[in-house]
């Protein structure tokens, strides 16, 4: 116990930094998700060409792998080009903590498309032509209808993916970004305490994942709010 | 920037020795966590609390922790403790080998548990009805009616838990498992030439999920013969 406590500075200092790179994917999830779905939905042949290859290449290769080919392969082209302006360079990357970031945000996303998809495909057909006969433009019929009921039908499948992004921030320790595995190695080689050290941030891990099950819950409470009297 | 071709035809004799690593790592960790689902989702759908409670917690433990996180306690964490280390246990718990299996198990169990319970409810409830009309006892209701359901219902959730599974054992390269992650991580090292070896790896894990996706898709289609 007298372990934790002396590393709880850092501990928390790494939980930060975790969460920090939650919201940063996040956000890129939400953004590969949207576009994803909407090229996926599109008439254009080669829109949804593209959409479905990014979902399979990012679903079906290891989480793990694809962030060390976005680090290393990052690296070694931007080192090269650095080069190419002055040889003395010998290591240039893009920083760990982005590089996790977006090859964290790649996965999700890839599965984020599909739920959107699905979520899209869900609205009552009725409706949208509705809007349209009301005389709303495109752009409102997406902003004003399609949007706000899209995330109600998706907010389940979301609430999974938020669950899966969380674990695979532990992910980008290997790479060097300081978040809390990575402070309970460096508390290892100092207190020789690993079982004590990883059992730690497994139980950090545990609570942020309740964290973000209780906050879906609300959520999804707030999204139905409408049908609450009803019920 | 070049990609060198002759790279990957060099490095593949190495990486098909890392495919024979994870497909060992692989089979092992999915029969014997489905395997173990099996008796845990039989506690968790028991109506006595301290065989359903106890499965509650280790499903939402193993649920909501990384699993490279839940690798990390076990083969770098057990050490610590006296018992592991001076015990009989130690032989299996100093093998990298043997600590990937473990925890990956341990992880498909708590995940296919789930799913299976999921499974389970999904059966019509007037099924089960009737076969206890008919006179059938609880045991006899649940492996001739309740099961094969329910494991029908489960397969297509249980298909994306064994491409999870098989990405999961990737993270096996973090504790010096040579799988093919591990190989291609090492070549890079050697080489300096990530783009090669990486996405040679990349493409060795697209085809295993290819074939496994398609496996279960026939399987699918073998179970469901009758419906439609």
């Amino acid at each position: 116990m007298q372990e934790i406590i002396n590393w709880s500075d850092e501990f928390l200092a790494g939980a930060m930094v975790i969460i920090q790179l939650f919201f940063v994917s996040l956000l890129m999830v939400i953004v590969w998700g949207l576009l994803g779905a909407t090229a996926k939905l599109s008439n254009s042949r080669i829109a949804r060409g593209i959409a479905n290859g990014f979902t399979v290449l990012c679903r079906g290769i290891p989480e793990f792998l694809l962030l060390l080919i976005v680090y290393f392969g990052s690296a070694v082209t931007l080192t090269n080009i650095a080069r190419s302006w002055d040889p003395e360079i010998r290591f240039m990357d893009i920083p760990p903590f982005w590089a996790g970031a977006f090859a964290i945000s790649l996965v999700i996303g890839a599965y984020a498309t599909e739920t959107f998809r699905g979520a899209f495909l869900g609205i009552d057909k009725g409706l949208v032509e509705a809007a349209k006969a009301l005389g709303l433009t495109r752009f409102q019929v997406f902003w004003r209808l399609r949007l706000p009921m899209m995330w109600r039908l998706a907010l389940p499948g979301f609430g999974n993916h938020l669950l899966s992004l969380l674990k695979d921030t532990a992910l980008v320790s290997v790479i060097g970004v300081q978040g809390i595995l990575f402070t309970a190695q460096q508390a290892t080689t100092v207190n020789h305490k690993p079982f004590t050290m990883y059992l730690t941030v497994a139980f950090i891990f545990l609570a942020l994942s309740t964290v973000i099950v209780v906050t879906m819950k609300c959520i999804e409470k707030y999204a139905y709010r409408h049908l609450e009297a009803a019920r | 920037m070049t990609f060198d071709g002759s790279l990957i035809i060099d490095s593949l004799p190495r990486l098909m020795d890392g495919l024979w690593i994870t497909l060992r790592l692989y089979v092992l960790a999915l029969t014997c966590g489905t395997t173990l689902a099996i008796a845990l989702v039989l506690m968790r759908i028991s109506s006595k609390k301290y065989l359903s409670w106890p499965v509650m917690g280790y499903i939402y433990f193993f649920r909501g922790t990384p699993i490279l996180v839940q690798l990390f306690i076990i083969y770098y964490g057990l050490p610590q403790l006296e018992f592991i280390r001076t015990g009989p246990l130690w032989t299996f718990f100093r093998e990298p080998f043997f600590c990937a299996w473990f925890a990956l198990t341990l992880n498909v169990a708590a995940y296919t548990a789930e799913i299976f319970r999921g499974g389970i409810l999904g059966v019509n409830s007037g099924l089960v009805e009737a076969s206890k009309a008919l006179g059938m006892t609880y045991t006899q209701t649940f492996r001739k009616v309740t099961a094969p359901i329910a494991f029908k219902l489960s397969l297509p959730a249980y298909s994306n838990e064994m491409i999870s599974v098989l990405k999961a054992t990737a993270l096996a390269s973090t504790v010096t498992i040579f799988d093919v992650t591990g190989v291609a991580r090492k070549i890079v090292a050697e080489t300096f030439a990530p783009y090669e070896i990486f996405l040679s790896a990349a493409i060795i894990y697209l085809v295993l999920a290819w074939v496994i996706q398609n496996g279960v898709r026939h399987l699918e289609r073998r179970i469901s013969r009758y419906a439609n």
